[in-house]
């Protein structure tokens, strides 16, 4: 599904290179569930926003869905990225002044669906994660696992064949933080999306299909579960 | 989707109350403003627009006198219209229109009105302007000398329903007029506009062939056409198209010449009749300054408010970044956030503007009462429209200089981690925004100090005479004759002190003669004298301070003498005038006195020559001076005397001080305006830099909880966030003053008389300014600075 071959990202301070990602390749096929590891500073967000194409490595070659993303233009990229991935964030990220419902029909709207359709579309989604009592409050009146679970539907709506999350249980407790991962492992098995998360928790790694462990930049170690 | 971008804009709008609070009110203030005086604008150039022939009529003005006396007459002599209809193949028509002057008593039955519109003038006068007969003969409306042509509304006042044709009114004490027909009230847009029309020829009749009011009383002239002298005709030609208006003028002079050899060289002007109202004939000025002005003002206001919403629109879009990064992340494209940004600015616009215009329905009379205008608010009025259009177009366009840039230039991922704020250059857009903002109100605010200083300083001034607690009135025919038993009667009651006459008004002196001589008058020389006729009590009563020779004693000698003031010597070039030789029309003396100069006219004209001379008999109006606690006795006195000469004619008087003050009537409207303008423009511009303070403080919370926790006062923090402002604000001041300095000395250079402006003035804008901007930061840089360190340092 995706390959990256040589990647590498620093930036110049003074003389000195200062690499975040060193020289480093992984492939990622359909219906894989990866988890990045690895202290802070190793350059697990920067690999992912790169994957996502929110950033661009200096160097190397980035083939996804078995298109060249190193020789695309911005347009086209952006055009790649909201057509086959979704994003979930630590922060959720929701817009304050939407509803729940708005929250997830956004994605929809940009895409120029019909009014109809999204409402079906949306309704669904509402009914799978079980918030359909939510749909009209704001995210400051939910809690983080419910705001978190608005996150992943925004991200599922456009029914991505890739899952980005970065540490998508960071803000939440260990309870809620299961929940969040057993929904994973449901959209990855019943949907086949691909999810590549990144944590700092074993536990939450170990919900995953390969465990690919970083430091400074260079991939240290991989797990196969 | 576009429902979409309205239910987002909406929510923006309602969830931001702060926010949108500044931006709508700021909006609305400036756009009432500004709508108020387009309207304002719109009605002083539209003046005589409603008469389609506007184009082809002209006013005539005559240049007299030379040296410090040239003057443009634009009221001229009655053979203009006579002999130009004659003669002239490119004149149609012509009217003449001679003002009567105010409170002229007019009787029905048993009411009793006082006039101030009255004139006499040719029947040419209902189709040059327009004014159709509505009812009465429209080919002949003066059938008789004893006609009267009355408006409308003077219809209603005077006969109720019943039909004015042929009604018989007293005009005076005893002349019976017929009215002959009645015409629509003129627009409140013309500047000729009379309520009551009486036939020229009546004019004539009563001064040239029954009496002997002619100016010097001793000449009689068959007609008022003979006439080369009287200048009380205001001229209008009606010209046919495409006529050269410089061989008009020159045919003009040539006729006057030829009839009147002594006035050469004697130069025509001519006006059309659509420049009247804003320019003065002949001469530079007039209205269309205060209308510039206040053009520019609007403008200004609108630029300010239009600069609120950029500042605080494009100030909130920083932190909105991450609402945009987000929604480019999951997939918008750059044109659905633009239009996004300019939905939301224009329903904010369309609530400013259902506001503003619902304030000046309200506010629509206060105005007119301010302003002195009759001024209606019409939705179709498209000038309205393209105002508030231009206003949210610009507003759009600067608005949208910065999210089009925050949408191409910043990369989502920077900006969900809150990196974006005040990285971009754009903190340096809105400061010259604020700059430009605060010199505006800086130079509105000198402005309204400068003309409240002139026009203290033109109340305050001392005249050169003694006008304290003097009343004065006209007296009619009658009294004039009995004006000494008028006088012991006055005298003997209390609070009345001393009684004089003149026969002319002190205040406000129109009366001009070229017709002197005197000893070595250059032959070119055509000198205008302003003629005072005095009794022996005058000078003492005003106190005119006498420089050489003696005051007028009522000796039979005094009518051959003269007393001039000290421009007249001056301008007749005299070394030593006493003794000197002098004729003023008929009479020929000598010059025994010379007092010290005093304003006879308001402080925008130079004192001119005057000359006093010796005719109780010519006098007309009495001044009277009262104690000042029993002034209300002395008047009352005087309409007592005026009841026993003038029967129910109406008495009319007025206070020196006050008819000195009516002067300045429009000075005084104009720095009122000007007042409400600059409290505006200030209350707009602090709004601003209200909203940007705020900004400032929430982008500023981090360091501010981080400076705290360091160990930083309050005060220290507040003057972190002021001391920017502070500088933007002594920067306005910089480019501020010598805007002002240069925009009010050519305000002033209106007045003969004036200020010069001090530095005073610009350390007290000055410390106005920023006082008023302290203030207004400061307040929301102590709210952040009392703010618990810990609350805003943990959101991060």
């Amino acid at each position: 599904m995706l390959s990256l071959q040589h990647i590498s990202k620093y930036y110049q301070t003074g003389g000195n290179k200062a690499y975040v990602l060193n020289d480093l390749s992984l492939d990622i096929d359909q219906g894989e569930f990866v988890s990045i590891m690895g202290p802070s500073g190793s350059g697990k967000s920067t690999l992912l926003n790169i994957i996502g194409m929110l950033d661009e490595p200096t160097n190397g070659y980035h083939y996804f869905m078995e298109q060249p993303v190193h020789q695309l233009k911005e347009k086209q990229r952006s055009a790649l990225y909201k057509q086959y991935i979704g994003f979930v964030f630590q922060a959720y990220h929701l817009i304050d002044e939407l509803t729940v419902y708005e929250n997830i029909e956004t994605p929809l709207i940009y895409q120029n669906i019909k009014g109809a359709e999204r409402k079906a579309l949306v309704a669904d989604m509402l009914d799978r994660f079980n918030i359909v009592g939510k749909k009209d409050l704001f995210p400051a009146q939910l809690s983080g696992g419910q705001q978190q679970l608005v996150g992943i539907a925004r991200a599922l709506i456009g029914k991505p064949k890739l899952l980005l999350a970065d540490e998508p249980t960071g803000n939440l407790n260990s309870k809620q933080g299961e929940e969040i991962m057993e929904l994973f492992s449901k959209i990855n098995k019943e949907d086949g999306v691909t999810i590549i998360q990144v944590t700092h928790s074993e536990k939450n790694a170990e919900y995953g299909s390969r465990i690919i462990n970083l430091l400074d930049g260079r991939i240290e170690s991989t797990t196969t579960l | 989707m576009i429902r979409n971008y309205f239910k987002t804009a909406w929510r923006n709008i309602r969830g931001n109350k702060f926010y949108t609070g500044i931006n709508v009110i700021g909006l609305a203030l400036g756009l009432v403003i500004s709508l108020f005086i387009l309207l304002w604008v719109q009605d002083e150039l539209s003046f005589n627009g409603f008469n389609n022939q506007a184009k082809n009529i002209y006013k005539v003005g005559i240049i007299g006198g030379t040296g410090p006396t040239k003057q443009v007459f634009s009221v001229v002599i009655a053979p203009v219209a006579t002999y130009a209809k004659a003669e002239l193949p490119e004149v149609k028509d012509a009217v003449r229109i001679m003002n009567i002057g105010g409170n002229t008593p007019f009787k029905y039955k048993d009411k009793v009105f006082t006039e101030d519109k009255v004139a006499f003038t040719d029947p040419s006068y209902f189709t040059i302007f327009g004014f159709n007969l509505i009812s009465g003969d429209k080919r002949n409306p003066f059938p008789a000398d004893q006609s009267v042509v009355i408006s409308r509304s003077v219809a209603e006042r005077y006969f109720g329903d019943e039909d004015p044709i042929g009604k018989v009114v007293i005009l005076g004490h005893d002349e019976q007029m017929k009215v002959t027909g009645v015409i629509e009230d003129a627009p409140a847009n013309s500047t000729v506009r009379y309520d009551l029309l009486l036939p020229i020829s009546r004019f004539n009749k009563i001064a040239y062939v029954e009496g002997n009011v002619n100016y010097d009383g001793k000449t009689r002239l068959s007609s008022m056409d003979a006439d080369w002298s009287n200048f009380s005709f205001e001229t209008y030609l009606h010209l046919k198209d495409g006529v050269n208006l410089n061989q008009v003028t020159k045919k003009l002079q040539a006729i006057h010449e030829r009839n009147k050899p002594e006035d050469k060289p004697v130069p025509y002007v001519t006006q059309s009749l659509l420049l009247t109202h804003l320019y003065k004939i002949g001469e530079s000025g007039g209205a269309i300054e205060t209308v510039k002005t206040f053009s520019i003002v609007a403008v200004m206001i609108l630029v300010i408010a239009c600069i609120n919403y950029v500042n605080l629109s494009t100030a909130r879009a920083m932190l909105r970044a991450r609402e945009v990064s987000m929604r480019k992340i999951i997939g918008a494209g750059k044109l659905q956030l633009f239009i996004q940004f300019v939905v939301e600015t224009a329903l904010m616009f369309a609530i400013a503007t259902i506001i503003a215009i619902g304030a000046m329905y309200v506010l629509l009379p206060l105005y007119n009462d301010f302003s002195g205008k009759h001024l209606t608010l019409s939705l179709t009025n498209y000038q309205i429209w393209l105002c508030i259009a231009a206003t949210l177009l610009f507003t759009l366009m600067a608005t949208s200089i910065y999210p089009a840039m925050l949408l191409s230039s910043f990369e989502p991922l920077k900006a969900l981690k809150g990196k974006i704020a005040g990285s971009l250059g754009n903190v340096a857009f809105r400061r010259v925004l604020v700059v430009v903002q605060f010199s505006v109100s800086v130079v509105l605010i000198i402005g309204t100090l400068i003309i409240g200083n002139q026009l203290n300083f033109i109340r305050n001034k001392n005249l050169g005479y003694d006008k304290e607690n003097v009343f004065s009135f006209s007296m009619r025919t009658d009294m004039q004759k009995h004006y000494e038993a008028v006088k012991a009667e006055l005298l003997k009651q209390p609070g009345v002190l001393s009684v004089t006459r003149l026969g002319a008004n002190i205040i406000d002196n129109q009366g001009w003669t070229g017709d002197n001589d005197w000893e070595g008058k250059p032959a070119a020389s055509n000198l205008l004298f302003r003629p005072i006729q005095v009794d022996e009590t005058s000078m003492p009563f005003f106190k005119f301070p006498m420089l050489e020779g003696k005051t007028f004693t009522g000796a039979v000698a005094d009518s051959a003498h003269f007393i001039v003031n000290e421009t007249a010597v001056k301008a007749m070039g005299l070394k030593d005038p006493i003794g000197k030789r002098m004729r003023l029309w008929k009479t020929n003396g000598t010059i025994t006195g010379v007092v010290k100069d005093f304003h006879i006219s308001s402080m925008h004209n130079k004192i001119e020559p005057v000359v006093f001379t010796y005719n109780p008999q010519a006098c007309w109006r009495v001044y009277i001076k009262t104690t000042g606690v029993q002034a209300h006795k002395a008047v009352e006195a005087a309409t007592q005397q005026w009841k026993q000469y003038n029967g129910q004619i109406p008495f009319n008087y007025s206070f020196l001080d006050e008819a000195f003050n009516n002067l300045y009537q429009k000075e005084q409207r104009t720095s009122a305006l000007f007042n409400l303008f600059s409290a505006v423009a200030i209350v707009l511009s602090c709004l601003g830099l209200l909203g940007l303070a705020t900004y400032t403080a929430q982008v500023k919370t981090r360091e501010i909880g981080i400076r705290k926790v360091l160990g930083a006062s309050v005060a220290g923090v507040v003057q972190l966030l002021t001391k920017e402002f502070m500088l933007l604000v002594g920067i306005s001041l910089a480019i501020a003053i010598p805007i002002a300095w240069y925009a009010m000395n050519k305000w002033l250079a209106d007045f003969a008389y004036r200020i010069t402006i001090g530095w005073q003035v610009f350390a007290l804008a000055g410390v106005m300014a920023l006082l008023i901007a302290f203030i207004t930061v400061s307040f929301q840089s102590i709210k952040a600075a009392l703010a618990n360190p810990v609350k805003s340092l943990r959101s991060e």
